[in-house]
């Protein structure tokens, strides 16, 4: 693997979609300010804008740096470039999530953050926001693996329609999980079983699509 | 050095529509091959696979000692490609992309950019969604040029240009044939542009090679021997004639080996050689495509 080729690859897309990026740190630290404001509203409303710009971000650059390098023709100007297939897939997977990282920690540090500063400390809810915030990883990785493997917009498109129902669906089903919502009400933070076992499910769903993701294009016998 | 910068060997690859079946040729260094075909005939398929952008089913490819697909990233650092259907970052400068291909490539030749830009009056600050199809052609060839590449693989450059572009491109491309040392394959259907740069013609027709030789060697051995019959006489009928055209007592024989003695032969047999013409490269492609279709030629 050819780190600095990579390098050349991810700091490309950041400056070409540095717009968005740009955009979308700034729209996540004024929710994180809406989330500072304090009272339950503030706490809400903040952490519906993080979400809806963590969520925006992770499908609008895999949509800009996967799918339109097909769709605008300039994947055969890159594959030019002494890159292999490996090589591009890494560019694109660590670029891309790099720059949500960056948003979602924001995200995972502001709501803990919130919680902490909070003056009843609901500290019971830590399991449920790591799982949720780590779902919202899983949805964006679901993203970034169809984007690349398929390179077609209607199936990304599709999948982050997916990803968005199971966000909420999984919110509602993990929040009637009785040892999980019993602990929600707490002032200590509880792991029950389930919630472990529920995170670590998302953390091996997420290295399983990347690993997918990486063994479907070395298999790849056309890329233009 | 190795003397030879392309070689495919029995190179296949199969889609539901589509085989490109047995490609095997050699192109020697310092050589600049013209790939002439139709639309949908194979060039741009055989350009991929040697550009290791899609990979053979079958068959052994080497670019500047490197086996593709597999060493594609080592050979891809000393080859130049454009191809028709390549697009440049819209949102993005001229100037970025140079400096883009600059930080990867170590022999980027900064003055030739710059001479190459002021050439194809280009502006380093002109955003690439700017510039007219031509102009997109040229800062494409410029980037490919500029670093001053080993092998050269152009995919119909010429397509859609206009006159005045298309003889920039091509007086460009003219320019860079001094350097002995770099080897060039240019693909097109448009046989002009073809005979004006390549000094090796090869000729690709429903995904197989149908003939391949040096460019001189093709308009010598090609000719076009317009006869006038007696009512009596018989069409002559030798080894060589791939295809008979005219009316019944002017025939016209199209001839791929053509030879002083076939002549003599035709007045032998009572015919009247009224002109042996010389075939433009177009003519002696559709003649070549033609036959082979008909089974005169295998």
């Amino acid at each position: 693997m050819n780190a600095a080729m990579v390098k050349r690859l991810i700091v490309k897309d950041w400056y070409l979609q540095r717009v968005v990026i740009i955009g979308s740190l700034v729209a996540g630290a004024l929710s994180l300010a809406v989330i500072g404001l304090g009272g339950k509203p503030g706490f809400i409303l903040g952490l519906i804008l993080l979400v809806t710009v963590l969520i925006g971000v992770g499908a609008q650059l895999a949509v800009a740096t996967m799918v339109f390098e097909r769709k605008e023709q300039t994947l055969s100007f890159v594959m030019s470039l002494p890159i292999s297939y490996k090589e591009y897939t890494a560019s694109k997977i660590l670029g891309n999530l790099i720059i949500f990282l960056v948003v979602w920690l924001t995200l995972l540090c502001g709501s803990l953050g919130a919680i902490a500063i909070s003056p009843d400390k609901p500290f019971g809810l830590v399991p449920f926001v790591a799982i949720m915030a780590t779902e919202i990883l899983v949805s964006t990785c679901l993203i970034y693996t169809v984007a690349l493997t398929t390179e077609h917009q209607g199936w990304t498109i599709g999948a982050i329609i997916t990803g968005n129902l199971a966000l909420n669906g999984i919110g509602y089903y993990v929040a009637h999980i009785a040892s999980i919502a019993r602990g929600m009400e707490g002032h200590s933070v509880q792991w029950s079983p389930a919630a472990s076992t529920l995170l670590a499910a998302e953390f091996v769903l997420i290295v399983l699509m990347l690993g997918f993701t990486f063994l479907f294009q070395s298999r790849k016998k056309d890329f233009i | 050095m190795n003397s030879i910068s392309v070689q495919f060997e029995g190179v296949g690859k199969h889609y539901s529509d589509f085989t490109l079946d047995n490609i095997s040729f050699e192109l020697p260094t310092g050589s600049i091959l013209g790939f002439i075909g139709p639309n949908g005939a194979g060039k741009s398929t055989t350009i991929r696979i040697l550009m290791g952008l899609i990979h053979q089913d079958q068959g052994a490819v080497r670019v500047l000692g490197h086996s593709m697909p597999e060493e594609q990233a080592a050979a891809k650092l000393d080859i130049g490609f454009v191809s028709e259907d390549m697009r440049l970052y819209g949102a993005a400068t001229v100037g970025w992309h140079m400096e883009f291909i600059r930080s990867i490539y170590p022999r980027w030749d900064q003055p030739y950019a710059a001479s190459l830009l002021h050439r194809f009056d280009i502006k380093p600050q002109q955003k690439i969604r700017g510039l007219s199809h031509g102009q997109r052609v040229k800062a494409a060839l410029l980037l490919a040029l500029a670093r001053r590449p080993r092998l050269l693989v152009l995919d119909e450059p010429t397509t859609g240009l206009d006159p005045v572009a298309r003889q920039e491109v091509l007086g460009e491309l003219m320019a860079v044939l001094a350097d002995e040392e770099r080897t060039i394959l240019f693909s097109s259907h448009n046989t002009l542009d073809v005979e004006q740069i390549s000094d090796q013609i090869m000729f690709i027709d429903r995904g197989r090679i149908i003939d391949s030789d040096d460019k001189e060697s093709f308009l010598d051995r090609w000719r076009r021997l317009r006869l006038v019959l007696s009512p009596d006489a018989v069409l002559p009928r030798f080894s060589g004639i791939v295809g008979v055209g005219g009316s019944g007592l002017l025939p016209v024989l199209t001839t791929n080996c053509f030879e002083p003695r076939m002549v003599s032969e035709c007045r032998n047999m009572g015919a009247i050689v009224q002109a042996v013409d010389t075939m433009t490269l177009e003519e002696i492609f559709v003649a070549n495509v033609q036959s082979r279709r008909e089974g005169n030629l295998v």
